[in-house]
């Protein structure tokens, strides 16, 4: 089990440099100036001059690579060119906001998709089941931002029951920072009503990134619960007398859950990534609209640190899924 | 389908709602007072008044900062600040400026003489931001303090728009800003999120891609236009979308915004408690060819789809908020003149000029580029290609992003034969809308026709060292009739300047020399119910 984990260690590590090199290298050869653009439109040469040189833009390609890779094995992720800033400051400053924004939407995803994929097996090709499946096909085709602005525009236009956009009121100062998720830190600091306000905030934006999570783990729970009710020892335990809400939520269950818990983590790291839309409708301050405004502007190592960040999320869920796997079946460890 | 989800969502937020809803205020109430909310599309990434200065940072460049001079005004007018008046040497190279002496930064520091030399050399050597406006007249040797609160300026040759560009040249606190000095940055790094100004405004909270906050100066040394109505603060709000925007606007978590759709500014105007801000402002809008190479190097090509371009689309694109441009100057800027004859549409005389250009019978293909996401520049790309097929022009119209459209005008072999942009003059002297016709701008977004006229360019030097207004005014009135002789772009329209703001939301005022959606809030106020 260890000499698993530990390839699957170097498995990371080696993709990790893979992504790093490779979206370094597709950011810098894609057309537009930074320098020039930050410089401003009246800018003189020498004055974007003075920019490359400081960003170091003036080197070649290689040189630029070879800098970028030292830096970021000592953990240096580069300056953003647009805001001054560390990138890695920047990254660790949004990341709160995004990881909260998964946490949820995840949390919705599963509450609603694992009981609705049970009912929709138990009741196959009933009513019932024919509504999820428009309800999944609906979550995995609906375009987020689509989908996020007509969610604004019923429940806070219309109905006003929910702010439009951000992570809390404006004059509301956040919480103390603990964790940097709003939800929890304003429970540790007893502030109630920032808790609710948060949530409020949150559930547009989570209900959006959900959707298409939801939809996959429906699907995948809902197809395996009809295999595993057919299964013998179901029929068993149908012959034994068992109540059948005891054997469809004890016994099961257990058994479908497992292809659901590898999709839960992929669609962690899936979700991560479709921030990027969701972000942007809602303005919620993460990764996702930090990434979309420096590719905008041409920012190329913000770019690279949140592709970074979110491909190193990725990998890990998905090798602690291996890891769960390897644990509970000795086969694939010798794989 | 989609009933049976909105049912299945409304029922969840309603559950959600009945323990949660509360409806936001109008706009945001302190304990000191009202904040108004802006809600706007543009983040700040950099406040450094030396660095940078789009319009989102100006807005609150100019909250914050002060500066010798102020535009106010439509027609925008150079009024005295922190200088309270000022003199210029005969042959136009020396500027005296005579300090006000009840200005103070927000420490209580002395806006003195020294703080104006301090803060102009440190623009002239950071070399970013403002510094092209005076690097080429002034070297930071020029820059004298003659007293406490005189200040003098020895230019290297006389520069007639120099005191148009002063009102965007903000001083800084000198003590402060050496505090925080780092390996010789001039504080750059301290001063990207903090201020050290004298403006009505000091700093509140700086969330990055979130708010901005600004706190009134309640002894601002310039005093208040509203008195005690003065608002407790200004929340700069990044909202990205414009149904975001007009859905904050709707809600009261906005009370002004900038960045909605034509189609929403007049959907919106009928909404109730809802105003619209709507003014001729200085942003022109051309079609630039590119006139060094390719097919548009053909002056009667160009004069062929000059004629051909149906005008009054443009119009109808921004629902009648836009007027159509008569020189290469907008009309607002000092100097204008209308010139006659300026190419409307006349199909007859297109195919006069087709037929002498290289390209009698049409027959080919012209990229249309326009930035990507930009609603009304990609129909107005449609009115051009429907404009040109009489004269059997096809038109590719082709999205791009900011900067590499940016990149690829920046050289003659890689400039499209059409680019649709949008410029907004940094001041009301001619000279900054002339000088983008002048060869030395090659390479500047608003440049990429590579227009070339030596004639022209003598005119544009000379005028611009002149302090005679009289012959600046003949120079700037032959340089306009020459450029739309040449036609280097289709001349198109002047796009409006719209803000759609809560109608409690009073002390707007309006000048066509500040950037897209920039708003001066140091006048702002809430009318209490």
């Amino acid at each position: 089990m260890l000499t698993f984990a530990f390839r699957k260690l170097l498995t990371l590590v080696g993709t990790m440099i893979g992504i790093a090199a490779l979206t370094f290298l597709i950011t810098n050869v894609a057309p537009g100036d930074p320098a020039r653009l930050v410089a401003g439109p009246n800018a003189t040469e020498d004055m974007v001059a003075t920019i490359r040189s400081e960003y170091g833009l003036d080197k070649s390609l290689p040189e630029q690579f070879s800098v970028y890779m030292g830096d970021l094995a000592r953990g240096d992720l580069g300056t953003s060119i647009v805001t001054t800033r560390p990138v890695l400051e920047e990254v660790m400053r949004y990341a709160p906001a995004t990881l909260e924004l998964v946490f949820v939407a995840m949390f919705l995803g599963i509450i609603v998709g694992v009981p609705l994929g049970m009912l929709s097996a138990v009741y196959k090709d009933g009513p019932l089941d024919h509504v999820t499946r428009i309800f999944s096909i609906s979550g995995v085709a609906l375009p987020a931002f689509w989908f996020g602005i007509i969610l604004q525009l019923m429940f806070a236009v219309d109905l006003g029951w929910l702010p439009v956009s951000g992570r809390l009121p404006l004059v509301t100062r956040p919480p103390e920072f603990y964790t940097g998720l709003l939800l929890v830190d304003s429970l540790i600091s007893g502030r109630f009503s920032t808790f609710w306000t948060s949530l409020q905030h949150i559930i547009l934006p989570a209900i959006v990134l959900s959707f298409p999570c939801l939809a996959s783990i429906l699907r995948v729970n809902r197809a395996e619960m009809i295999e595993v009710l057919q299964s013998d020892y179901i029929v068993a335990a149908r012959a034994h007398g068992i109540a059948s809400y005891r054997i469809v939520a004890l016994y099961a269950l257990k058994n479908a859950m497992l292809p659901t818990l590898a999709m839960i983590g992929l669609r962690f790291g899936w979700m991560l990534g479709s921030t990027v839309l969701v972000e942007t409708v809602f303005d919620w301050p993460g990764i996702g609209l930090y990434a979309v405004s420096s590719a905008l502007s041409s920012d190329f190592k913000p770019v690279v640190g949140v592709t970074l960040m979110i491909g190193f999320f990725f990998i890990v869920a998905n090798t602690l899924v291996d890891l769960a796997y390897a644990w509970i079946d000795p086969r694939l460890r010798r794989a | 389908m989609f009933g049976k989800i909105f049912r299945n969502i409304a029922i969840a937020g309603l559950l959600a709602s009945s323990v949660l809803g509360s409806p936001a205020s109008a706009f945001e109430r302190t304990d000191k007072g009202n904040v108004i909310v802006f809600g706007g599309r543009q983040a700040i990434p950099v406040l450094d008044p030396h660095v940078r200065y789009d319009w989102s940072t100006r807005m609150l460049q100019q909250a914050v900062y002060d500066a010798l001079v102020k535009y106010e005004g439509n027609p925008a007018d150079i009024k005295p600040w922190l200088a309270e008046k000022w003199e210029t040497s005969a042959d136009g190279k020396t500027w005296t400026f005579h300090l006000v002496k009840t200005a103070k930064f927000h420490n209580g520091d002395p806006v003195n003489a020294e703080a104006i030399r301090y803060s102009f050399e440190r623009g002239l050597k950071v070399n970013k931001g403002v510094a092209w406006m005076l690097k080429d007249f002034m070297a930071p040797e020029g820059i004298k303090v003659v007293d406490d609160y005189t200040v003098q300026f020895d230019l290297k040759a006389p520069y007639a728009p120099f005191l148009s560009f002063l009102p965007w040249w903000y001083i800084v606190n000198p003590a402060e800003v050496k505090a925080h000095e780092v390996d010789g940055d001039y504080g750059q790094k301290w001063l990207t999120d903090h201020a050290a100004g004298s403006g009505p405004f000091k700093l509140g909270r700086w969330e990055p891609n979130v708010l901005y906050e600004v706190e009134s100066v309640e002894n601002y040394w310039k005093g208040w236009p509203q008195g005690n109505n003065r608002p407790a603060g200004v929340i700069f709000k990044i909202i990205r979308e414009p149904a975001a925007q007009k859905a904050a606007l709707q809600r009261g978590e906005a009370d002004i915004v900038e960045g909605l759709t034509p189609d929403d500014y007049v959907q919106i105007a009928r909404a109730k408690g809802i105003a619209i801000e709507d003014h001729k402002g200085m942003t022109t809008f051309g079609i630039k060819f590119n006139t060094q190479k390719g097919p548009t190097a053909d002056i009667n090509l160009r004069k062929a789809i000059a004629y051909a371009m149906d005008y009054d689309a443009l119009i109808q694109v921004y629902n009648g908020a836009a007027s159509l441009e008569t020189s290469p100057l907008p009309d607002a800027m000092k100097g204008f003149v209308s010139v006659p004859g300026i190419p409307r549409k006349d199909l007859a005389k297109a195919k006069e000029y087709l037929a002498k250009s290289g390209y009698a019978n049409g027959g080919i293909t012209l990229p249309y580029v326009h930035v990507a996401g930009l609603e009304e520049a990609r129909r107005i790309g449609l009115v051009l290609l429907d404009s040109l097929k009489p004269l059997n022009i096809n038109v590719e119209i082709k999205p791009e992003q900011w900067p590499n459209m940016v990149a690829n005008g920046s050289k003659v072999e890689t400039a499209p034969a059409m680019t649709s942009v949008y410029t907004t003059p940094v001041s009301t002297d001619p000279d900054a809308v002339a000088y983008q016709y002048h060869k030395n701008s090659w390479g500047q977004y608003f440049a990429m026709m590579f227009y070339d006229n030596p004639q022209v360019s003598e005119m544009i030097d000379k005028a611009r060292g002149s302090s005679n207004w009289d012959e600046r005014a003949k120079l700037y009135a032959d340089i306009q009739t020459q450029i739309v002789a040449d036609q280097p772009e289709v001349f198109g329209m002047l796009q409006n300047r719209r803000w759609a703001r809560r109608d409690y939301l009073q002390g707007f005022q309006f000048s066509p020399v500040r950037f897209t959606g920039e708003v001066d809030l140091y006048p702002l106020w809430v009318k209490a119910e």
